[in-house]
């Protein structure tokens, strides 16, 4: 990125296609999560976080989810709740640690469980549609004071997504700070949120918060209020 | 005032500038709808106002309508029960026919276009007598749940499936396996309706009156067909079990039964019986058009059930939330994307779970009250009309950048 660029905005939204095909028991779980398509373990492992469950959930994927509420298994569901996808190298990883946790867990039951009737997990894979806003941020200060106001799946393509296409470096916003010659402890501060455990809004409020104490300036902190 | 003017004083100015963003990849594309009806139905209703929008986002859009004999449609009324696996009676002539009348509509429609979706089973056959360089693509848009069909329905339109691009469905549980991709696409709510706009407080209180409901009591109300998968006697149950701890609560149940669904009458006298001559229950056989008594009623309403056994995506569901009313909803179908326990309400297996956690709610209007702000915000954010917009509008450009990566 050439450091006398702005900052562009980038907006998206999901394609959802929904595979035929159902989970409802742990062992057609464990078969799911070996053969799907990569598209659907990013749909359920990353992209969940833009329908919003997070928000209202306290598991940050579907599959954690699912076995905790639908089948029962609250062990398995903490287990597969604490899997951060972004920490893998490839979705071949991390389909292998998924596989492995699940079948551990079938190891050790007695029973295999299953969901109850209209609770089955059907099984979806997505794409990003990204698109230019045609917003653009000069200065990190015009960055930080526009925060408030970026719409939730921005924040995504620019973390989230950022993430996956960095290989798990950076994220968009640390990237053109640092390419800006930004205070090294902000960028570092930055690319430390445990983004994958927040929901949307929470991450806002989390690179609001970091930008709040980095700064100097009170009349930029006071701008700095969510809406 | 253009009509995604007016929509953006209740999804805000972003959403809609946003729509527009995402439209700018598709100007200048012409989109063909096609289904069986201009008036009445809900696709009749999603296509009056997703023409002027797509208009509005410089699209062309147009809306084209298919017609036959009235045979043709008692032959599409029964696949459109077969489908949602409804014993139906078809015999091969009758098969004939729909592609027969399907033959006719494609010579006189003018289908010229970048895209196609064609609604629901009535147009299905167009593909297959269309000239391949007048359309783009073609799309079939289902409606309904597909998930487990009658073998002859399911057999005869997936004859026709081979020639579309893409399909749609309402929710991933709707679908069945076939060889193109199958995007879901949520449907979605009009808060500018009748049934969904606010109220002035005088018209919500007459209507509780010619009801005959106290407004000053708690009400409980479920909003549904007449039908036993709507479970209208777990709800008088429900209430049963309720009554002796709030002898001052009420229960309305607002519906009216399909006219093909026979069994509708049978369910309401069962209805009616087990009400009995309890004065605080009222069961309410509503016209199709009354939007703004049930839209009173939901509003009304200390907390909102939706007791079905079996549901489609239960709109009832998503117009109850969208009034900051917390529902208590059959675990099935499309209510267990929109219930989430704690959140927006509860699911729930039986009468007495209905029961129970009613009495929770009853107990905990603090409670109540956030559930209530958290599934208003839940339905801005994933069920109103805009939001089926963008979807529609993802679905077209990613159907372009599948062409172009091929």
């Amino acid at each position: 990125m050439d450091s006398n660029e702005p900052f562009a905005l980038i907006d998206c939204t999901l394609a959802r296609c929904a595979l035929g095909r159902t989970c409802t028991n742990l062992r057609e779980l464990l078969d799911a999560v070996r053969t799907v398509p990569d598209a659907a373990l990013e749909h359920h492992m990353m992209r969940c976080a833009l329908d919003d469950h997070f928000e209202l959930y306290e598991f940050p994927n579907d599959l954690a989810r699912w076995c905790w509420d639908a089948l029962g298994d609250e062990e398995l569901g903490e287990q597969l709740g604490l899997i951060d996808p972004y920490q893998y190298p490839s979705l071949a990883s991390l389909r292998t640690t998924l596989a492995n946790v699940i079948e551990e867990r079938l190891w050790g039951l007695e029973r295999v469980s299953w969901c109850q009737p209209g609770l089955e997990l059907h099984l979806i894979e997505s794409s990003v549609i990204a698109y230019d806003t045609g917003e653009r941020f000069p200065t990190p200060t015009a960055l930080v004071e526009s925060m408030p106001r970026l719409p939730p799946r921005a924040l995504f393509y620019h973390v989230h997504e950022a993430r996956r296409r960095t290989a798990g470096r950076t994220d968009d916003f640390s990237d053109w700070l640092a390419e800006r010659g930004a205070d090294a402890s902000l960028v570092a501060k930055l690319r430390a949120i445990d983004f994958y455990f927040l929901s949307l809004n929470q991450l806002r409020r989390e690179i609001i918060e970091i930008f709040r104490q980095a700064s100097p300036d009170p009349e930029a902190l006071a701008k700095l209020t969510i809406a | 005032m253009k009509l995604l003017d007016r929509y953006e004083e209740v999804v805000g100015h972003q959403e809609i500038r946003r729509l527009r963003q995402l439209a700018a990849g598709l100007a200048g594309k012409t989109i063909v709808h096609v289904n069986s009806t201009q008036t009445g139905g809900g696709v009749a209703e999603i296509l009056g106002w997703m023409i002027p929008m797509l208009e509005e986002l410089g699209i062309n859009a147009r809306w084209e309508v298919i017609s036959g004999p009235p045979e043709f449609y008692r032959i599409t009324k029964a696949f459109h029960n077969g489908l949602q696996g409804r014993p139906v009676s078809l015999t091969s002539r009758d098969l004939d026919l729909h592609i027969e009348v399907n033959r006719e509509n494609a010579q006189r429609l003018n289908l010229e276009a970048d895209v196609v979706l064609v609604h629901d089973p009535q147009p299905m056959y167009l593909p297959q007598f269309t000239p391949s360089d007048r359309v783009g693509r073609w799309v079939w848009r289902c409606h309904v749940d597909a998930s487990r069909p009658v073998r002859i329905v399911w057999k005869h339109l997936e004859g026709a499936v081979t020639r579309y691009a893409a399909t749609v469905f309402s929710m991933a549980a709707f679908t069945r396996p076939l060889p193109c991709p199958m995007f879901v696409v949520p449907p979605s709510i009009d808060p500018l309706s009748d049934k969904n706009c606010s109220l002035p407080e005088t018209e919500r209180l007459d209507t509780l009156t010619r009801l005959d409901i106290d407004p000053e009591r708690p009400l409980l109300v479920q909003v549904s067909r007449f039908d036993r998968f709507k479970d209208p006697l777990g709800v008088i149950a429900a209430y049963r079990l309720l009554k002796p701890y709030y002898p001052m609560l009420q229960l309305a149940l607002a519906g009216g039964t399909a006219d093909d669904d026979p069994e509708g009458a049978e369910v309401l006298r069962d209805v009616m019986e087990q009400a009995g001559d309890d004065p605080d229950i009222k069961v309410l056989m509503l016209p199709p058009d009354s939007h703004r008594i049930i839209n009173a009623l939901q509003r009304s309403a200390i907390v909102v059930l939706q007791k079905s056994t079996m549901e489609g995506f239960g709109l009832t569901v998503t117009e109850a939330l969208w009034k900051g009313k917390p529902v208590i909803g059959g675990a099935c179908g499309g209510i267990t994307l929109q219930v989430h326990d704690h959140q927006t309400g509860f699911l729930v297996h039986s009468p007495a779970g209905a029961a129970y956690r009613t009495r929770y709610l009853l107990r905990n209007a603090d409670k109540r009250q956030r559930m209530g702000r958290t599934g208003h915000e839940f339905v801005r954010e994933h069920f109103l009309l805009t939001r089926q917009l963008r979807d529609y509008l993802t679905m077209l450009l990613s159907l372009d950048r599948q062409a172009s990566n091929n």
